[in-house]
């Protein structure tokens, strides 16, 4: 678990972070946000979990309502890493993902993640 | 003798054969350029450390979250040719060193043209090789200096 070395990163704050390829500087491929999960959701009737809880980083202002419909979410950390699903609506900072990718079970608070607006193209993991 | 080499190519797509070790670099570029973060990680091994341009990512989380976003724009924007490889190792830990000519045009409209230095160390892990390292430099001096000051200066997008 590295959790300590992520949470430095993140108190360091991603303005101290930067260099890399992105020292081409280089339009944006696609909009994208990340941010940390501060709550799980409640689990349905058999105990499948399909929404949580979040706080965006870098801070900024909540999202608007169903904004990240139909963006793709991944996991960056915890145990769904590099798992990655469907947002099928937001009500501020509660996500939702949809049915089609299986439910969340196994994220974690702390968990931190991207969102970005592209479709999943499942056949292509499958 | 080329069908014995397309055979050997479709049975190891056919019955999902491992990657080598050449071929999971390749995949990994490949996924940064179909934007595919899952993909991309899913190459990743979760103790990977990276070197790149004098900055260091010390977790794969820390890679995930700072630079892997902009390493995807740049691999969009830009065309990376492989020029040299050279792939060593045994056993379960493997190397493959390459360097690529990597050309574009950046947001302001100047051109990229420079050649990129890649060093990725792998492990196997179960059935397949897994990249725990990358080192990126390049021969640009200006890049380099640009690298340096951004990695003081500027805020993450």
């Amino acid at each position: 678990m590295k959790v300590p070395a992520l949470f430095l990163v993140l108190a360091l704050g991603a303005g101290a972070a930067r260099a890399g390829h992105d020292a081409i500087d280089v339009d944006r491929s696609m909009k994208r946000h990340a941010g940390q999960v501060t709550a799980l959701g409640e689990p349905d009737g058999e105990g499948r979990i399909y929404s949580f809880r979040a706080r965006r980083l870098p801070a900024a202002p909540d999202f608007v309502a169903n904004e990240l419909r139909g963006w793709r979410l991944t996991m960056l950390a915890g145990q769904r890493f590099a798992q990655a699903f469907e947002v099928q609506g937001n009500m501020g900072l509660e996500i939702v993902v949809g049915p089609l990718d299986g439910p969340l079970n196994g994220i974690a608070v702390n968990d931190v993640f991207v969102l970005e607006e592209i479709a999943i193209e499942r056949a292509a993991r499958q | 003798m080329r069908l014995a080499w397309a055979l050997a190519l479709w049975s190891a797509l056919a019955f999902g054969q491992a990657r080598v070790p050449a071929e999971v670099v390749d995949a990994f570029h490949a996924a940064l350029r179909n934007k595919d973060t899952a993909a991309a990680l899913s190459l990743l091994d979760r103790g990977l450390l990276v070197f790149e341009f004098g900055a260091v990512d010390p977790t794969v989380e820390a890679y995930a979250f700072r630079h892997l976003p902009f390493d995807m724009d740049v691999a969009v924007a830009t065309r990376w040719k492989l020029e040299t490889r050279r792939v060593g190792g045994e056993g379960n830990d493997r190397s493959v060193l390459s360097t690529y000519r990597v050309t574009g045009t950046q947001s302001d409209g100047r051109p990229i043209d420079l050649t990129m230095l890649e060093t990725v160390l792998l492990r196997r892990s179960g059935d397949a090789f897994r990249i725990v390292h990358f080192h990126w430099s390049t021969d640009d001096p200006a890049f380099l200096e640009r690298a340096r000051k951004q990695r003081s200066q500027e805020p993450a997008r």
